[in-house]
């Protein structure tokens, strides 16, 4: 990590609450639309769905009582014609009887026999799988009531063959005296007519009588004729189809569509298990859920990157803004110091120049009184004269370290221009080339040949660098004494529009605990009296001021890189 | 020929009565000034050729006197005293009509060939306004002096 003056130190405190607020916003802004849609299209669906599926089940129920209704039509009409055909006298003839029967069944399958009654109820002819002939039926609930409508279509009941069955009936009168024409309707036909009803994988219908009993097997262990175990609410006796939900015995829901039939107090069921009604929409919403997750976990997902993203970008920005901010008092600190440094040299100037003057007096009256004699050679005098000669030189160090003082913090006008670094650089080594050929130092420039100019002030830049130089010399010599000695100067093309200039030495390198202060005014490693500690100092302000940037990298007893970065010329 | 007549301006009291002491001692004819205020004072009274002038002074600072000096008495050489060489003031001095300028602490074998540098400076314009003033009287020093540029 190069060292460069201002620092960033990174609080991040209140980043954790940003955080917390970031978050939750970019997870509740697309979480709300998202859920809300999901709601409103399941809600939606739900409700297309189930209206679709009921009215499905309506429709089934209505065009299959219709379908029964218009079967039991047809078998009335078919036993009428037979009826208003033939006269008693010639269906009372076994032989007719059959051949009638045998008529009807090409029509329908569905008559099983057929048999004439006189109206005592006594059975006058028959034919079929059965020995009825000769029975009286003049008790049978289904005889009484066909004398006294005229036309009967029965529950299904056991009647004498012991065996589930219905029958219709009718009757006509021919010279004063009734009879009744009957026939049986074959119940596994008649059974597969009203199940042969497809609905999903549980839907199927049965018919029920005006008591809720079994007209026609349901699918299960249901008997004809037995008590319906569903406490079915009856829909009212009129016309049209109801549709409900209702559990069954074992506690499975179903849905229902019940509907009357015209013909006979039957009521036909329809019935399908809920969950195989509504499968396409518990397959909705079992996709919904997923997508709920799904888009859920992406939404969390990216939330929480978006969120990293954004608040590391702000910590960087934070810390870039707080290296401008330490650079900024840095810099305005150091024009104070330079501004403080100047009064300082310039007061002290003035008892310098008290002194030198004095001190001219002195010589001056002693030069005179040697000549007038009143003032012989002697070791003492030698004495005095050499500490005039050293009070000469003080003075002169001193006006050296306020010279350099009022340089550091001069605020002249710089002399702006652009500088050809691949001239200019050969310029300023030729400077330093004796010096450093003389202590055996060798110097090697490194100048791309695409190093843009850069913009600047000259004289300004000579100083940096011969600064540097002449560091970087005393460096190696410190290192190597008078052989050995390496100094590379180089540059680079520009990237960012500035142009980076180094000077390297293998000299004997900045100790780490000082390589933050060597650009402090006053900061020197040298012996007393050798170095006022203010070159690095005045060098950074120099190239700061001309909007670049200058750092150090350097190994102790390995040696010390200076780059700058100077702005290249547009 | 006349000899050289010097003033110091400075607020340091000590640095005029030593360098005056100096000076007289190698023979140059000096005054003194403890303020811009009093140099021009003195300079209505004497006829001085060079000012040696201290530009850090507290009320009437080294430039403004300056300004006044050759707006006054526009023969006088000024010989500037300054902090450092590079210095604005020292720039600024010369753009306003400084002759020359000496950098504390100086030396005063410095100050006396800077002085006498002036003074020749000054005699050889004399020589020659004197020239033009037998050519024509009626022309003033000043617009000779530009024109002699």
């Amino acid at each position: 990590m190069p060292y460069q003056p201002g620092h960033p130190n990174g609080q991040n405190h209140h980043y954790a609450s940003l955080r917390r607020i970031l978050l939750t916003s970019s997870i509740i802004g697309p979480l709300i639309p998202f859920v809300l849609v999901l709601i409103i299209g399941y809600t939606y669906f739900k409700n297309a769905q189930e209206t679709s599926t009921v009215l499905h089940m309506k429709r089934i129920a209505f065009d299959h009582g219709q379908m029964i209704d218009s079967f039991l039509r047809e078998r009335k009409a078919d036993l009428t014609c037979i009826a208003d055909i033939h006269a008693f006298d010639s269906l009372r003839r076994p032989e007719f009887l059959q051949a009638t029967l045998t008529l009807l069944q090409k029509t329908s399958n569905a008559f099983l026999d057929l048999g004439v009654f006189d109206q005592d109820g006594l059975h006058v002819a028959y034919v079929g799988p059965y020995q009825l002939t000769g029975r009286n039926y003049s008790d049978a609930d289904w005889f009484k009531a066909v004398l006294k409508n005229g036309f009967y279509i029965s529950d299904v009941f056991l009647g004498y063959r012991r065996i589930p069955h219905f029958i219709i009936a009718l009757t006509r009168e021919e010279a004063g005296r009734n009879w009744v024409l009957r026939a049986t309707i074959d119940t596994d036909l008649f059974n597969q007519l009203v199940k042969q009803v497809k609905i999903g994988e549980t839907g199927e219908a049965y018919l029920l009588n005006a008591q809720g009993l079994f007209q026609t097997e349901r699918r299960g262990e249901s008997q004809l004729m037995e008590k319906d175990p569903e406490t079915l609410i009856y829909p009212s006796p009129e016309s049209g189809v109801r549709t409900f939900v209702e559990k069954d015995a074992a506690g499975l829901p179903y849905l229902f569509a019940t509907t009357w039939l015209t013909e006979k107090k039957w009521l036909l069921v329809v019935r399908q298990e809920k969950r195989d009604a509504f499968a396409a929409l518990r397959k909705a919403s079992i996709l919904i859920l997923i997508t709920t997750l799904l888009g859920g976990a992406v939404i969390l997902v990216s939330a929480f990157i978006l969120t990293n993203r954004i608040i590391r970008r702000m910590e960087e920005m934070d810390a870039e803004r707080e290296q401008l901010g330490e650079q900024l008092v840095r810099a305005a600190r150091l024009a104070e110091l330079g501004e403080m440094a100047a009064g300082f040299a310039h007061e002290i100037n003035n008892p310098l120049q008290i002194i030198k003057a004095e001190k001219s007096l002195i010589d001056n009256i002693m030069a005179d009184m040697k000549e007038k004699g009143t003032l012989t050679p002697s070791e003492d005098l030698d004495e005095i004269e050499d500490s005039m000669r050293q009070i000469n030189t003080q003075i002169d160090r001193c006006a050296e370290i306020t010279q350099a003082i009022l340089k550091f913090g001069r605020k002249s006008e710089p002399v702006i221009r652009d500088v050809d670094l691949r001239r200019f650089i050969p310029e300023i080594l030729a400077m330093v080339s004796k010096k450093a050929a003389v202590h055996g130092i060798s110097v090697q420039e490194q100048i791309h040949a695409d190093t843009p100019p850069i913009h600047g002030d000259p004289a300004q830049l000579q100083q940096v660098l011969l600064n540097l130089l002449n560091n970087a010399i005393d460096a190696v010599l410190a290192r190597h004494g008078t052989e050995g000695g390496e100094l590379v100067v180089g540059t680079e093309p520009s990237e960012g529009g500035l142009v980076k200039l180094f000077v390297k030495d293998n000299g004997c390198g900045i100790r780490p605990e000082n390589l933050k202060k060597i650009f402090s005014p006053f900061f020197t490693t040298k012996p007393v009296g050798k170095g006022t500690g203010l070159g690095l100092a005045v060098c950074y302000g120099i190239v700061d001021r001309m909007g670049g940037a200058m750092e150090v990298n350097s190994a102790e007893g390995m040696g010390t890189v200076f780059t700058l970065r100077l702005p290249a010329a547009s | 020929m006349e000899t050289m007549k010097m003033m110091l301006v400075d607020d340091e009291e000590r640095f005029l009565s030593t360098t005056q002491k100096l000076l007289t001692r190698k023979g140059y004819d000096v005054i003194t000034a403890g303020s811009g205020a009093e140099a021009l004072e003195k300079l209505r009274m004497e006829n001085v050729h060079v000012v040696i002038l201290d530009v850090k002074m507290p009320g009437m600072d080294g430039i403004a006197t300056l300004k006044q000096i050759k707006n006054q008495f526009p023969m006088v050489e000024v010989i500037m005293l300054t902090g450092h060489a590079t210095v604005d003031s020292a720039v600024e001095g010369l753009k306003s009509g400084a002759t020359d300028y000496l950098m504390k602490p100086t030396d005063i074998d410095d100050l006396i060939a800077k002085a006498e540098d002036a003074f020749h400076n000054r005699q050889k314009i004399e020589g020659r306004i004197r020239v033009a003033q037998a050519r024509s009287a009626m022309k003033s020093p000043r617009q000779i002096l530009e024109g002699s540029e």
